[in-house]
C-alpha cells in the first residue's frame, strides 16, 4: 500500500467520510489515492476556505473536520484556518503535502517551513519522516485533535513518503487514560461557595458546548436558579430566549449582563477564559466576585483571574455532580429587572432596514432551528445580540481570532456535517468578498447554502471606531464601490435578491427559509448604523456607550 | 522573578523549538539553557533559567505540560530552593 492510500485507510478507519481540500504538486500523491479512497473531497477555491469549511463541519458534528492543501501556498493558506480552530478549540486535521524528503530545506520549489510557520498555532503537529507511521501518525493526530481541550493538529506529508510503499505499519494502540473523577473536596467546596452566595452569575462559555456538556449544564442551571450570561461562543448554551438568560456580556453585550456581572459576588464559570472582549478592563471585571472555575484545561485556571475554586475536568461530569440550592430569590428578580429594564427594542424609525430587527424575525420565523454562521464586524455582533440561539453548534462565529471571511466556507461544512438543518452565513460586504470566491463551491455541488449580506457600504465596525474613537477620521473603511453583489451572484450560478425596505422583509426571510438551492440576499442598510450598547477599548463593562437607533 | 524550570521531552522533530517558542510567546524570557539526552535517547532534559515580570510561572507550567512532547515538568521553588513536580 502506498503512504497516500495508508493515510486515506487511516482516516476512513476513524470514520472520515468528508474532506475539504485544494489540490497542487506536492499533494498529487493524495489526490490520486482520493480516487478509489471512498472518502468524498469537497473543492473550494481558496485553502482557507478548506481549512474554515472543516471548522465548521467539526463545530457542527463534533467530530474533527479534515482539510488538505499542497505544499508552499496551499500550505500558507491554510494557516488562518487553522489559527481560528487554534483559538476557537475546534478539532481539525490539516494535512500538508511537502517537498520530498531529500529536497526540504533546500528552498525548493514550493517549499515553506509549515511545520514551524504553524507551532504556535496547533495543538501539536507532526511532519511524517516514515511510512510506516502513517497509520500511527493519523490516529494519534485524531485523538490529540478531539481529546481534551481539542485544537487543530498538522500532518506535512512529503510527497515521497506519500508516493513511497510501505513495508510494514506501525500502529500504537495507547492505553485510554482513566476518566478523571471530579474530586470530591473541590466539588463540596464549589457547592458551599454557591449556597452561601447571594448574587451569584452563571457565566458559559464555549467549552460547554464543545465538551457537548449541555444538558448538564441546562439541567445544573434549572436546578440552581442562577441567572446566566454568557461569552459570544457561549452563547446557546441555554436557549437564549431562556428567561434565566440575561444576553451576552462583555464589549457589546447587553446591560443586564454587565450589570449583573459587575455587581455578583460568586462566578461560576464553565467553559470560558476570561477573553478581553467578555472581561472589559480585568482589574474592574467583577470586582466583588469569588470565583469557581470549571474547565477541561487546567492551563485556563488562574491564567487570568485568580479561582477561589478550580474544578477541572469534563465539564459534564463536573457539573453533575455539583449539587446546590442557593437562597437567591432577590437577586434573581433584581437581575430579571434589569433585563426588562434594559430589554431590546425594534422601533427605528423610518422605513429603512434595521438589520438587528431584521435578524431576531428570521431567528424567530426559523424557531432558531437554523446553523447561523457569521463573519466578523458588526453584523457578527448583532446576531450575537438579537437571533434566536437554541444550542452553540447552530451559531458559529470566529470568536478568537475573529477572522473575516469565515461564514460562508463554515456553512458549507455546516451543512455536510448537517445537511437536514438550513446554513444561513450573516455577511458584511467586507468580509463577504475575503472567500466571495466559495460561491463557486455552492455552485457546483448545489448546496442549498443561504448568503444574508447586510451592506453598509463600509467595514462598518472599524468605521464605528474611527467615530468613536478616532475623531471620526475615517480612514479607508468607505466601500462606495463595491460590485453589485446580486449581480456577482448571479454570475456564479446563485440565485439572488435585493431589499432595502422594511416591506420587503418578510419576503427575503420567506425565501431564506424556504428557497430551493443556494441563494443570496443583499440587504442594503444605513451606512451609519452603529453596534449599542458599547463598553469602549480600556474601560470596565460597568462603562455602557449607547447610541441612537438606526 | 527569575525560576529554574526542569523539563523532559520526548526526542521528536519541533519538541525543542516547540517548548521554547511557547516559553517565550506566554512573556517569559529563557535566560540561560542547558539539555542533555537520558541513557535511552529517548528523551531530552532541559534546564532553562526563565524571567517574566508579571506572569504566573505555574500557569506557565501548565500550558507547557499541554504539550504532547512533554514528559513532565519541574518548577524549582526559588534559585536555591527545593523542586517541586508539576507532574
Ligand atoms: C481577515 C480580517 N481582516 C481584518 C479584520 C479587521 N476587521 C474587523 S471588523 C472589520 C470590518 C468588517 O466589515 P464588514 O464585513 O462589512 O462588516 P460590518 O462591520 O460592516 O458589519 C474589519 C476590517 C478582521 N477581523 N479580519
Amino acid at each position: 500500500m502506498k503512504g497516500a492510500a495508508a493515510l486515506l485507510a487511516a482516516l476512513r478507519e476513524l470514520g472520515v467520510d468528508t474532506v475539504f481540500g485544494y489540490p497542487g504538486g506536492a499533494i498529487m500523491p493524495v489526490y490520486d489515492a482520493l480516487l478509489d479512497s471512498g472518502i468524498r473531497h469537497v473543492l473550494v477555491r481558496h485553502e482557507q476556505a478548506a481549512a474554515f469549511a472543516a471548522d465548521g463541519y467539526a463545530r457542527v458534528s463534533g467530530r474533527p473536520g479534515v482539510c488538505i492543501a499542497t505544499s508552499g501556498p496551499g500550505a500558507t493558506n491554510l494557516i488562518t484556518g487553522i489559527a481560528n480552530a487554534y483559538l476557537d478549540s475546534v478539532p481539525l486535521i490539516a494535512i500538508t503535502g511537502q517537498v520530498a524528503t531529500p529536497l526540504m530545506g533546500t528552498d525548493a520549489f514550493q517549499e515553506v517551513d509549515i511545520f514551524g510557520m504553524t507551532l504556535p498555532v496547533v495543538k501539536h503537529s507532526y511532519i511524517v519522516r516514515h511510512i510506516e507511521d502513517i497509520p500511527r501518525i493519523v490516529h494519534e493526530a485524531w485523538k490529540i485533535a478531539s481529546s481534551g481541550r481539542p485544537g487543530p493538529v498538522l500532518i506535512d506529508l512529503p510527497k515521497n513518503i506519500a508516493a513511497g510503499e510501505a513495508h510494514g505499519i506501525t500502529r500504537l494502540i495507547e492505553p485510554q487514560p482513566p476518566d478523571r473523577q471530579p474530586d470530591a473536596i473541590f466539588i463540596s467546596r464549589a457547592a458551599a461557595l454557591i449556597a452561601a452566595a447571594e448574587r451569584p452569575v452563571i457565566y458559559a462559555g464555549g467549552g460547554i458546548g464543545i465538551a457537548r456538556a449541555i444538558k448538564a449544564f441546562r439541567e445544573f442551571v434549572a436546578a440552581t436558579g442562577i441567572p446566566v450570561v454568557s461569552t459570544l461562543k457561549g452563547l446557546g448554551a441555554v436557549p437564549t430566549d431562556e428567561p434565566l438568560f440575561l444576553g451576552m456580556m462583555g464589549m457589546h453585550g447587553t446591560r443586564a449582563s454587565n450589570s449583573a456581572v459587575q455587581e455578583s459576588d460568586l462566578l461560576i464559570v464553565v467553559g470560558a477564559r476570561f477573553d478581553d472582549r467578555a472581561t472589559g478592563k480585568l482589574d474592574g471585571f467583577a470586582p466583588c466576585a469569588r470565583v469557581i472555575h470549571l474547565d477541561i484545561d487546567p492551563a485556563e485556571i488562574g491564567k487570568l483571574r485568580r479561582a477561589d475554586v478550580a474544578l477541572v475536568g469534563d465539564l459534564g461530569a463536573l457539573l453533575a455532580a455539583l449539587h446546590a440550592r442557593p437562597r437567591v430569590g432577590a437577586w434573581r428578580r433584581r437581575c430579571l429587572n434589569l433585563k426588562a429594564q434594559h430589554a431590546w427594542r425594534y422601533d427605528a424609525p423610518g422605513d429603512g432596514i434595521y438589520a438587528p430587527d431584521l435578524l431576531r424575525r428570521l431567528a424567530v420565523a426559523a424557531d432558531g432551528e437554523l446553523t447561523l454562521t457569521c463573519d466578523v464586524g458588526q453584523h457578527q455582533m448583532w446576531v450575537a445580540q438579537h437571533c434566536l440561539i437554541r444550542s452553540p453548534e447552530r451559531h458559529l462565529s470566529s470568536g478568537g481570532l475573529g477572522a473575516m471571511g469565515y461564514g460562508l466556507p463554515a456553512a458549507i461544512g455546516a451543512h455536510y456535517a448537517d445537511p437536514t438543518r438550513p446554513a444561513v452565513s450573516v455577511s458584511g460586504d467586507g468580509s463577504i468578498m475575503i472567500n466571495i470566491q466559495e460561491l463557486a463551491t455552492l455552485r457546483r455541488y448545489g448546496l442549498p447554502v443561504k448568503i444574508l449580506l447586510i451592506d453598509n457600504q463600509s467595514l462598518g465596525m472599524v468605521r464605528q471606531w474611527q467615530e468613536l474613537f478616532f475623531e471620526r477620521r475615517f480612514s479607508e473603511v468607505d466601500l462606495f464601490d463595491n460590485p453589485d453583489f446580486a449581480e456577482v451572484a448571479r454570475s456564479f450560478g446563485v440565485d439572488a435578491l435585493t431589499i432595502d425596505t422594511r416591506g420587503q422583509i418578510d419576503e427575503a426571510i420567506d425565501a431564506l427559509l424556504n428557497h430551493p438551492g443556494a441563494l443570496l440576499v443583499h440587504c442594503r442598510i444605513d451606512p451609519a448604523a452603529n453596534v449599542w450598547p458599547l463598553v469602549p477599548p480600556g474601560h470596565t463593562n460597568a462603562t455602557m456607550l449607547e447610541g441612537a437607533m438606526k | 522573578m527569575k525560576r529554574t524550570i526542569e523539563l523532559r521531552l520526548t526526542r521528536a522533530e519541533g519538541a525543542i523549538v516547540r517548548t521554547l517558542g511557547l516559553i517565550e510567546r506566554r512573556g517569559f524570557a529563557v535566560t540561560a539553557i542547558s539539555t542533555r539526552s537520558d541513557a535511552s535517547s529517548e528523551t531530552l532534559l532541559l534546564r532553562l533559567e526563565v524571567v517574566s515580570a508579571d506572569r504566573s510561572f505555574d500557569v506557565l507550567v501548565r500550558q507547557i505540560l499541554r504539550l504532547f512532547d512533554v514528559r513532565a515538568v519541574l518548577l524549582m521553588e526559588s534559585q536555591q530552593g527545593d523542586a517541586r513536580a508539576a507532574c
